[in-house]
């Protein structure tokens, strides 16, 4: 029997009652897999305005809770899923959560984000996140249907991938659409595969450091939660759906936004493809044959029968369901690939057929792994096989560049973890040490365990820097939006190391403050005054510019922090041989990052205040950051 | 001469009649209304006994707005005998009343089981506004009530009782509750949620005798141990009000118990004798039978179709649904058609942890009768309650659903979409043409 | 009369309608009080939103048993709250399912078009609910067939 509880709050927790700013639902889910323990704890006003939500408040709850003995497959690790004071309302795409975690693949701090209507769901359950420690006896999936909360037996789901997990609960439950929004892990989870995600709502997902291991450690095979039925209250409702128009405004009138606005991620083939950043066969090119005119966004949208599938709130043309038109899986119904699907499940192994592409993609989600991953994988496989580092005999099939059905046996070999797919499993940096040889130097990763996302960085050293100084596990601060509002210049030279590290610094913190609200990294694309305006009217705050950065600052500190007790410092801040190599062909070609490299991590170091020799934010910076508690922690000795 | 219209009755279907033939020919005939009691709705009445309605809400008609309609009212007087020969009524005073065309909608009382000391005084029925006033005054916080049938009348005034501060018992002769509303298993899902919310229910057990001991009603049943109560209420059925027309020679079906035949105006075997509401024996929607539907619905309907007839329409009436809906401790159960057919293919599911139960019926590829039960704060639910109904009435074709209804009882709104019901629907009137405002003069502005 | 048209091709089942429409309802943002309710019509896609067609029978209008739902300025059945006991009869007797009951006030409550001003048009981004001057009509029925054809032809297998 499973253990079930309803959630009542823990008792030790009765202070004075304080008004509840808007925006917040003003508890935190808690679940104890080990014990079946459900609780509820309430947070204060000031926590609130202090960590705001999200990946703010996973952060601090990370930091407090989980110590540097604790790895990812600890069970006192924390599995967080928060999301934010805009979830929920009229904010475009605001149903967002941030899954924050110590994860597989870097041994550090995770902070990944996916949206649809979760996070709008759990807040209108009454919860502002759950947070998920110990370890389930069987495997359990976590149901919350407003104060009911139950950890139950999910033998039934054992081995689905995560759309026939999410169509499993929904005949149980006899609910459709909406009104069940499910989270979970696919076989790769559940077989621990270390960069296995967490996917949603049909399409989202929270992708990166091995969330999906985790929550696999865990034995949790998904969380449900029923759409929920509890109020949710503006502090100036008016102003805040004038925020929302206003933002709405932006997005489709901005020419920065209005592609997005109409195309989503689509228009990132052609556009990446001319600066040399669409990752084409595991960086061995950047020039294709293939006629570009193709890829236009339109031609990938309307190539399929497609239907809009927004999140929650959501007016952007962006997200959509495809059904395959043509082809050996025509009739079925897909997930519009990202331009990270395009390029994982595509290009970077050599797939350049729509219908193989959108396919795979979705299968990537199905089975439930991180499609950039699995596209460093593959691609490196496909490349080592190509040049005969790898044999048809070690890899268990003759995979081609090119060869999508070959692909995707690979992927159901990694996440059953079958045969070489258990060493591919344990993440591209760690199969490439294993393989070793000429092999290795053809993966792709960062020295901390990451990867890239979707890109050649070798043409965008902007998202290179990043993505190696990072405490996430994935980009935290790259791909400037409206940085004129903050002081940084608009344009600068993308191959000159001082410019990009400035600007990657000068930015570290809008995306932690975006990732802390509850919505979507693509609907926020507008300015930050414009979001601390949403802001200020949910909640009566008077929230500015400068406390969103602060706030965003203060996460990224904590963060870091964490990542150094867990050991992780500025020696691991470096690309694999082939991330950083010279491309060899292309627009990017005459530029070779490593040149510039130490040169640019100095400046970046400068610019965010981080120390660059121990790599700790300085005491200064902490002080000014109002974090007196961390610089206690980091600099006591 | 204007026609001269008799309404006998004050109910929902006589007062329906009134208001549809103002409708209708704007003041231009007489009507005299020959009521018992001054007309309210009894529907409303149990929340008048939660007192979240003062006794001035129940009342659907005052003097001065049954004047305003031109209305003459012999209120208080009881029909005593129709001479259809001589189109004349007597009433229980002696008075006689001509007319051209009546209407004999006399409703239903609340009746009492044949068990010794269940009609004495002490023990209430819940019927008239009358026996709610006297419930409201022996309902009182702490005090031991006993509500004898747990059917849909003693759980329409569940609440009610609770909302008192009463403690509340019920006694059931069935082996479970709602015994004429609902199946088995949707009872089992009822009782464990009224059981949570503290309600008592004892089920299979037979009253034999009830007595009063120092101001205490001890009921004394056939296994098991005596209940005392402070209040007893009565709550075992209802019989029509037709022993006065027992020598009118107008057909009626068991001696009036079974209702008085009516063709599809509701017209009695006598042309100019119009019947409706819980005395009516009419159409059934779904089987096309004549059958009592002692319901509110049927009642507004059969008034208003009576009265545009009268008023010289000819309105031919398709049949009464039968349906019902009651809301226990926010826990919502309803039921439409002939939710309880041995010969139909029956769908059920249940969903326990969220208090949701469906059954749907069908013949063929027609839905004829359906159940829905959870909980009154899932809109979803009520979503469900009126589209179920929706296919019921519009009795559309839904073969091609049948099997995903099968796997998936839960799933009907696509289907009551995708067989384009509100299409069907929309052109759908009771009366030929749209209603307007109801108008009715209404006592609670007063 | 000015009626809701809804063009369900439109739709993206964002759910920003049941937002405002809620928000028009109670006073904050609680979708599980919006009378205008969105719903899948295959699997998990094609969303379409729903509410009141504000039909010529009224059927929740003529079985109300104390008059509390009239027809408004807009032309729209509306419900009195001070009128209205919460009996629930009226939402058994429309067969639309798009009367509702409030547990929280205990009354029924609809769509009653904002009174001329709809908030579920001026949310959605797409225009799939637009206000405007038409006969009232069977707005899903096309699109819910086409769409479900696809979801049950998988079924059979």
């Amino acid at each position: 029997m499973s253990p079930t509880a309803t959630a009542k709050p823990s008792s030790s927790t009765s202070r004075p009652a304080q008004p509840l700013p808007g925006g917040y639902a003003g508890k935190l889910l808690r679940v104890n897999l080990s014990t079946g323990k459900v609780w509820t704890q309430p947070w204060s006003p000031d926590e609130m305005r202090e960590y705001l939500g999200g990946v703010g408040l996973g952060a601090k709850i990370l930091y407090d809770e989980v110590g540097p003995k604790v790895h990812w497959d600890h069970p006192e690790n924390r599995l967080i899923m928060a999301t934010g004071p805009l979830a929920g309302l009229p904010v475009w795409g605001t149903g967002g959560l941030s899954v924050i975690t110590r994860g597989a693949l870097t041994g550090g701090a995770t902070s990944t984000q996916a949206n649809g209507f979760f996070g709008a769901a759990l807040k209108f359950s009454g919860y502002d996140a759950i947070v998920i420690q110990g370890q389930a006896k069987k495997l359990s999936y976590l149901y919350i249907n407003d104060d009911t909360v139950q950890v139950r037996d999910a033998a039934h789901l054992k081995g689905k991938d995560t759309w026939e997990t999410q169509q499993a609960l929904e005949a149980e439950h006899g609910l459709s659409g909406h009104r069940l929004s499910v989270y979970s892990i696919g076989p790769a989870g559940e077989n621990l595969v270390r960069f296995a995600a967490i996917q949603g709502d049909y399409g989202h997902v929270a992708s990166k450091n091995g969330c999906g291991a985790v929550m696999g450690k865990k034995r949790l095979k998904a969380v449900c939660i029923v759409r929920g039925t509890k109020a949710l209250a503006a502090h100036d409702t008016r102003g805040l759906i004038q925020a929302a128009d206003d933002i709405a405004h932006d997005l489709k009138t901005d020419p920065t936004t209005s592609t997005l606005y109409h195309w989503g991620t689509l228009f990132g083939v052609t556009n990446l493809y001319k600066l040399g950043v669409l990752p084409i066969k595991n960086y061995t090119t950047n020039v294709t044959t293939v006629d570009m005119a193709g890829w236009e966004p339109a031609k990938l949208r309307h190539g399929f029968d497609h239907r809009g599938h927004q999140c929650s709130a959501c007016g952007m043309h962006h997200c959509h369901i495809q059904v395959i038109r043509k082809g050996p899986h025509a009739g079925e119904r897909v997930d519009e690939p990202e331009y990270e699907g395009w390029s994982g499940a595509g290009w970077q192994i050599g797939v350049t057929d729509m219908e193989a592409v959108s396919w795979l993609n979705t299968r990537v989600d199905r089975a439930c792994v991180d499609v950039n991953e699995f596209g460093w994988v593959c691609g490196w496989v496909m490349e080592c096989m190509d040049k005969g580092y790898l044999t048809e005999k070690q890899v268990g099939l003759n995979l081609k560049f090119g060869d999508a059905e070959g692909a995707y046996r690979l992927l159901q070999m990694i996440s059953h973890r079958e045969g070489f797919g258990d060493i591919l499993a344990e993440g591209v940096k760690r199969a490439a040490e294993k393989v070793g040889g000429e092999a290795a130097r053809c993966a792709i990763y960062t020295r901390k365990g990451a990867s890239p996302r979707g890109h050649d960085h070798r043409g965008r050293w902007d998202e290179m820097l990043d993505t190696c100084t990072s405490s996430n596990g994935t980009m935290e601060s790259a791909n400037p939006t409206h940085q004129t509002e903050i002081g940084l210049p608009g344009r600068i030279n993308p191959f000159d190391g001082e410019q990009v590290a400035r600007l990657t610094g000068g930015i570290l913190g809008r995306r932690h403050f975006e990732d802390s609200l509850g919505g979507c990294s693509f609907t926020f694309r507008t300015r930050v005054e414009m979001l601390a305006r949403a802001l200020s009217a949910a909640t009566g705050w008077s929230y500015r510019l400068e406390d969103a950065m602060r706030l965003g600052r203060r996460t990224a500190a904590i963060l870091r922090a964490f990542n150094l007790r867990c050991g992780i410092g500025p020696e691991s801040e470096y690309p694999s041989e082939r991330y950083g190599s010279r491309p060899v062909d292309g627009p990017a070609k005459d530029h070779h990052v490593m040149d510039q490299w130490e040169r640019m991590l100095d400046v970046w170091y400068e610019t965010v205040g981080y120390d660059r020799k121990t790599g700790k934010p300085k005491k200064d910076t902490l002080h000014a950051l109002g974090l007196p508690w961390l610089a206690k922690d980091l600099w006591r000795k | 001469m204007p026609t001269r219209h008799l309404i006998i009755g004050g109910g929902t279907a006589g007062l329906n009649a009134i208001r549809t033939i103002r409708e209708e020919d704007r003041g231009a005939s007489e009507i005299t209304l020959v009521s018992a009691e001054r007309p309210y709705s009894r529907m409303v009445l149990p929340y008048y006994l939660g007192q979240s309605i003062a006794e001035s809400h129940v009342f659907t008609a005052t003097p001065a707005s049954l004047a305003a309609w031109k209305v003459k009212t012999l209120i208080g007087r009881r029909a005593a005998a129709l001479d259809p020969e001589a189109n004349a009524l007597t009433l229980d005073d002696g008075t006689r009343v001509e007319y051209d065309d009546c209407l004999i909608a006399t409703g239903s009382r609340a009746a009492r089981p044949p068990i010794p000391g269940a009609d004495g005084p002490g023990l209430h029925s819940f019927w008239t506004l009358e026996e709610a006033r006297a419930v409201i005054a022996a309902v009182t916080p702490g005090r031991r009530v006993v509500m004898v049938g747990a059917g849909f009348i003693s759980f329409t005034i569940l609440n009610a009782i609770l909302s008192r501060g009463a403690r509340l018992t019920i006694v059931e002769v069935a082996p479970r509750i709602l015994p004429r509303m609902v199946d088995a298993g949707c009872a089992e899902l009822v009782a464990g949620w009224l059981t949570r919310h503290g309600v008592a229910i004892r089920t299979g057990v037979t009253v034999t005798r009830i007595e009063e001991r120092r101001g205490t009603r001890i009921l004394h049943v056939k296994k098991g141990e005596a209940l005392p109560a402070d209040v007893v209420i009565m709550a075992t059925g209802i019989r029509t009000n037709l022993e006065w027309l027992r020598d009118s020679g107008i057909d009626m079906a068991e001696g009036g118990q079974g209702g008085i035949l009516v063709d599809d105006h509701l017209r009695s075997s006598i042309r100019n004798v119009y019947a409706a509401g819980d005395v009516a024996r009419g159409r059934n929607l779904i089987t096309g039978a004549p059958e009592v539907h002692a319901i509110e619905p049927t009642a507004q309907e059969h008034g208003r179709v009576v009265g545009a007839n009268m008023a010289g329409r000819d309105v031919a009436y398709r049949g009464s649904l039968l349906m019902n809906i009651v809301e226990v401790c926010h826990l919502d159960i309803a039921s439409f058609g002939q939710w309880d057919d041995a010969a139909a293919e029956v769908y059920t599911a249940v969903r326990p942890d969220r208090s949701q139960y469906r059954k749907l019926l069908f013949h063929g590829g027609r839905l004829t009768g359906a159940m829905i039960c959870g909980p009154a704060k899932d809109i979803w639910t009520t979503n469900d309650v009126g589209i179920l109904k929706g296919l019921v009435q519009s009795g559309v074709d839904l073969s091609a659903w049948k099997s995903h209804l099968e796997r998936n009882p839960f799933d009907i709104k696509p289907a009551f979409m995708a067989t384009h019901n509100p299409g069907r629907l929309l052109p759908q009137t009771v009366l030929g043409r749209p209603s307007s405002s109801p108008d009715l003069p209404q006592s609670v502005n007063a | 009369m000015r009626v809701l048209a809804l063009l369900p091709d439109r739709c993206t089942g964002c759910l920003r309608c049941e937002l405002a429409c809620s928000y028009v309802q109670t006073g904050s943002f609680q979708p599980a009080k919006s009378v205008i309710r969105v719903s899948p019509f295959e699997g998990y896609t094609s969303y379409a939103p729903y509410t009141c067609t504000q039909c010529a029978e009224g059927w929740c209008m003529t079985a109300c048993p104390v008059g509390a739902i009239r027809i408004n300025a807009a032309g729209a059945k509306d419900v009195l709250d001070d009128r209205c006991v919460g009996c629930k009869l009226c939402t058994i007797a429309c067969p639309y399912g798009t009367i509702f009951y409030d547990a929280d006030t205990h009354k029924a409550y609809k769509c009653n078009l904002c009174d001329g001003a709809p908030a579920c048009v001026e949310a959605c981004p797409t225009q799939a609910i637009v206000y405007r001057e038409a006969e009232t009509a069977d707005w899903l029925g096309d699109f819910a067939a086409e769409r479900t054809a696809r979801l049950l032809a998988q079924e059979v297998a």
